[in-house]
């Protein structure tokens, strides 16, 4: 589950691109949390501890991270004071988890429950947390009354506006916020309330999943929880539209499809066939992939395996320009030849089905190239619908986002074809579109050697 | 009130992003003081300093006028900057964020006003990406061409770049425009690149008493006078300012860092590890952590000290993961703990390239002599010692390359001009150098 929840995280990691940091407070913070929570008759306090990449792995190369070591200590650095008395804490439960950061590094959650005193009337209520002090992080206290219990003066709000530390606002007129210390009037109920409850590691690895997951708008479909009687056409719908828009995105070779289908003749059946090519190749690789990641996500990376991708699909293309360059260049030869000597009707026609072969497998080679790098965010989907247990949801997303995909690849080869006819039967002069065929070749050679220089040093 | 805002922060702003380095080659001793009393802005400026001593009021008053107002173009510029401050202030990097996210704000609202390029170059200087810093200070410059602050950003990102010549003329300008703390501080970098030292000193100085009382970059010019002196063997002197600096503006992991290196040097190794500890618990900058790492080693930790080295580790699989390519103070690190030396040279190539100041070349030229590549490693020795800069590293390091090109009599020469200058600039390779010159 747990790895699995990594996997998921790591591969969001690469759909959002540079800079997002998955800790968003900075990979060296300690960021700490308190929730007075009077409920019913007796005082308590929620702690939260979340420590980033840098810290945690700091804490776990000096003999790691013993809740039982780090409650004693959290608990000895806060100061409760009832009516002006200190007041004892308890600890009385913990939960500790490691949730997945950044660069296959951890980070360090703990949730611990003090059970505070009892108390039989109106009391002022002081609280103080003097842990990390000198370190960054987000310092947040919150207060409230529950089960009977109110509070009349506080200087904390009763929400958190962190959700706890899950979710640090990003709201750009929100400074980080530095508060250690509350005071409170607070009036108990009359009788036991509910003790707060934790949040469990297992809990907590659904939230983080689901919340990195909801960053991106195809990716916020599988974190839904209803659904309603219109939700599968929508979220068909959905999925299909953000396939898309992904591969207007850059990449995705369109100004291959393009070049391709300009040069080589092509008519709207190979349109056709590229856009299933794309399809197919495209959900066969976010399965593919998806299954290294999670068999293999102790020893690789989603983001190791990219680079190669990128490589593959680059030489691909390479592959196609060359053999492509080489058939314009022997049937110009052919041409030249021929102009010279005998009519060349009969070689036409030789030329032609031989064309046919190797041109569905040229297409067939731009197809796959095209569909050869999952979209992250597809891989995403994938690996939070296995986390969340809706596979079946999870793969019929996939399949509409790859439909998508390739709907508006064949939509604008459609385009190049029809633009080709129109150019075709104009004829502004027939030297420039002989030259057209070898010149989008060209093109299709370049984009390849250009992908492949860009690839290569990302391959080491 | 708005209004008084704005100058406020000007002043703040001046004084704030003295960033990383400063420059300037007229002879500012006679111009500083009339200049200043000359100035019209002089007074706007302490008036504007006066009402906002401390950034963390000034953002929380630019953020109420944005909760009234979010279409206040300027107030979206100002906040931007006023939390890259807070940003070096706090070492807290959500401020970066979110200065980039003001800034976006603002450059949406009105694509030309000079102070969103100006405050986005320095944004792009703090993240080390030069040719960018350099691009949007351009701009800026474009928009306002009699602005300091604009001359602040290109020349920073000049000189990570290795154009001198022209990042010396622009803080020249800069000085003229304004003569401030970020302006005399430049003009002392300038200066101790060139060799002049007693003159960076000079201005340094400069720099300390046009401080207003904003404290960070106060205590950060202390840092710069204190390195000065401690980089020329002064190392009493050297403390003092780093104490300064520290009462100014108490754990700032800068001065704590800086104070390390002072105490080692002093023979107070525990003293120094106490120091680099807390530094590396407020920030945990790569050179930082590298230096506690050496103090425990050469204290005898050895257990200690690779828990350092693998943190650094850690740190630059962070970095990869956030988009950074290459660090030079990671392949300085690696190259000088000999760990992936072929590594490492790879990353101090892309370094270079990416960074082609002397920094830059040095690096270059000491991972190529530890790869044993040394008559390359010459030439970039050469380079990285190009502006006559009086510094004992880069000295050692050609020393290095000399002796393994087999010149014993020059390499002896370098070791002892680098024991002259700074007997204590490395404490991995100050106690070799002794061992070669003895």
């Amino acid at each position: 589950m747990k790895r699995l929840l990594f996997a998921a995280v790591a591969a969001a990691a690469l759909a959002a691109p540079v800079a997002a940091s998955a800790h968003p407070l900075g990979n060296f913070t300690i960021n700490r949390y308190s929730e007075l929570d009077v409920s019913g008759n007796r005082l308590y306090v929620v702690y939260v501890l979340d420590m980033a990449e840098i810290p945690t792995f700091q804490a776990r190369e000096a003999g790691g991270v013993h809740a039982a070591a780090y409650v004693r200590r959290i608990v000895a650095n806060v100061h409760l004071t009832v009516d002006g008395r200190a007041a004892r804490l308890r600890p009385v439960r913990d939960e500790l988890a490691f949730p997945p950061g950044q660069g296959g590094l951890n980070t360090t959650r703990l949730e611990i429950l003090l059970a505070g005193p009892t108390l039989s009337g109106r009391s002022a209520v002081s609280y103080r947390d003097r842990n990390y002090a000198d370190r960054i992080g987000w310092q947040e206290v919150v207060a409230k009354g529950t089960d009977g219990a109110g509070l009349l003066h506080s200087s904390a709000p009763a929400r958190s506006i962190s959700d706890r530390l899950l979710a640090y606002p990003k709201n750009l007129l929100q400074s980080p916020l530095k508060v250690s210390s509350a005071t409170a009037v607070v009036v108990p109920g009359s009788s036991a309330g509910v003790p707060p409850a934790l949040i469990s590691p297992k809990e907590l690895a659904e939230r983080v999943g689901v919340r990195n997951v909801a960053d991106s708008g195809f990716a916020r479909l599988i974190a839904r929880s209803s659904f309603g009687g219109w939700f599968w056409p929508i979220a068909l719908a959905i999925a299909f539209f953000w396939g898309a828009a992904h591969a207007l995105s850059p990449g995705h070779g369109k100004s291959i499809i393009t070049a391709y289908l300009v040069g080589s003749r092509g008519t709207a059946r190979h349109a056709l066939i590229l856009g299933a090519t794309v399809t197919i190749t495209h959900t066969m690789g976010v399965f593919a992939l998806g299954l290294v990641t999670l068999s293999l996500s102790q020893f690789i990376l989603p983001e190791q395996l990219y680079p190669w991708l990128n490589l593959v699909s680059a030489l691909l293309i390479v592959g196609v320009g060359v053999s492509v360059l080489r058939w314009r260049v022997r049937e110009w030869r052919h041409a030249r030849e021929h102009a010279h000597g005998r009519e060349h009707h009969h070689h036409d026609h030789h030329e032609h089905g031989h064309d046919h072969a190797l041109g569905l497998r040229r297409l067939l080679g731009i197809g796959v190239s095209g569909g050869i790098i999952p979209c992250p965010t597809a891989l995403v989907v994938l690996l939070a619908a296995i986390s969340l247990h809706r596979v079946g949801y999870g793969l019929v997303l996939i399949v509409a986002f790859s439909f998508g995909l390739a709907a508006a690849m064949t939509g604008l080869g459609l385009l190049a074809v029809a633009a080709k006819g129109i150019f075709g039967r104009v004829d502004v002069g027939g030297q420039a579109i002989r030259l057209l065929p070898a010149a989008s070749a060209m093109v299709v050679l370049g984009l390849g050697l250009a992908m492949t220089a860009r690839a290569l040093p990302h391959v080491t | 009130m708005t209004n008084k805002l704005m100058i406020g922060f000007a002043a703040l702003l001046a004084a704030g992003f003295a960033a990383f380095f400063g420059g300037v080659f007229d002879e500012p001793a006679a111009q500083a003081p009339s200049a200043l009393a000359a100035s019209q802005s002089a007074e706007d400026f302490k008036a504007g300093f006066a009402l906002n001593a401390s950034t963390a009021t000034l953002v929380e008053s630019l953020q109420a006028t944005l909760e009234a107002n979010a279409k206040d173009e300027h107030t979206w510029a100002l906040l931007g900057l006023a939390y890259q401050q807070r940003a070096r202030e706090t070492g807290d990097p959500t401020y970066y964020t979110k200065s980039g996210g003001a800034l976006d704000r603002a450059l949406r609202l009105d694509p030309k006003d000079y102070l969103v390029y100006s405050g986005l170059g320095s944004l792009a200087l703090s993240r080390h990406r030069f040719a960018l810093a350099l691009k949007l200070g351009d701009e800026a410059h474009a928009l306002s061409p009699t602005t300091a602050r604009n001359y602040g950003v290109i020349g920073d990102a000049e000189i990570e770049l290795g154009r001198y010549r022209t990042a010396f003329r622009d803080f020249n300008t800069m000085t003229r425009l304004q003569p401030s703390l970020s302006s005399y501080s430049r003009v002392s970098y300038g200066r101790e690149l060139i060799g002049h030292t007693a003159a960076a000193i000079k201005a340094m100085k400069l720099a300390v008493d046009a401080a207003t009382d904003t404290a960070e970059p106060t205590a950060w010019t202390h840092v710069q006078l204190g390195k000065l002196y401690f980089n020329h063997g002064r190392y009493q002197a050297a403390e003092r300012e780093f104490l300064l600096a520290n009462v100014t503006f108490p754990n700032y992991a800068y001065a704590l860092d800086a104070l390390a290196t002072a105490e080692a040097a002093l023979g107070r190794l525990h003293a120094a590890i106490d120091y680099e500890r807390r530094a590396v618990d407020l920030i945990p900058l790569p050179q930082y952590v590298a230096t506690l790492g050496d103090l425990y080693t050469v204290t005898g930790h050895p257990v200690l000290a690779r828990r350092q080295y693998a943190l650094i580790g850690a740190i630059e699989r962070l970095l990869r993961a956030n988009g950074v390519r290459v660090d030079l103070d990671i392949a300085q690190f690696d190259v000088d703990h000999g760990l992936r030396l072929h590594h490492a040279l790879t990353l101090a190539r892309i370094g270079q390239s990416e960074r082609p100041s002397i920094d830059g070349d040095d690096v270059l030229a000491w991972a190529l002599a530890r790869n044993g590549q040394c008559g390359t490693a010459l030439h970039y020795s050469q380079l990285a010692l190009r502006l006559g800069t009086q510094d004992a590293l880069k000295f050692f390091h050609r020393g290095m390359i000399e002796r393994c090109l087999g010149d014993q009599v020059a390499a002896r020469t370098w070791f002892q001009r680098a024991f002259a200058l700074n007997p204590h600039f490395s404490l991995l390779w100050a106690p070799v150098a002794r061992r070669y010159v003895a």
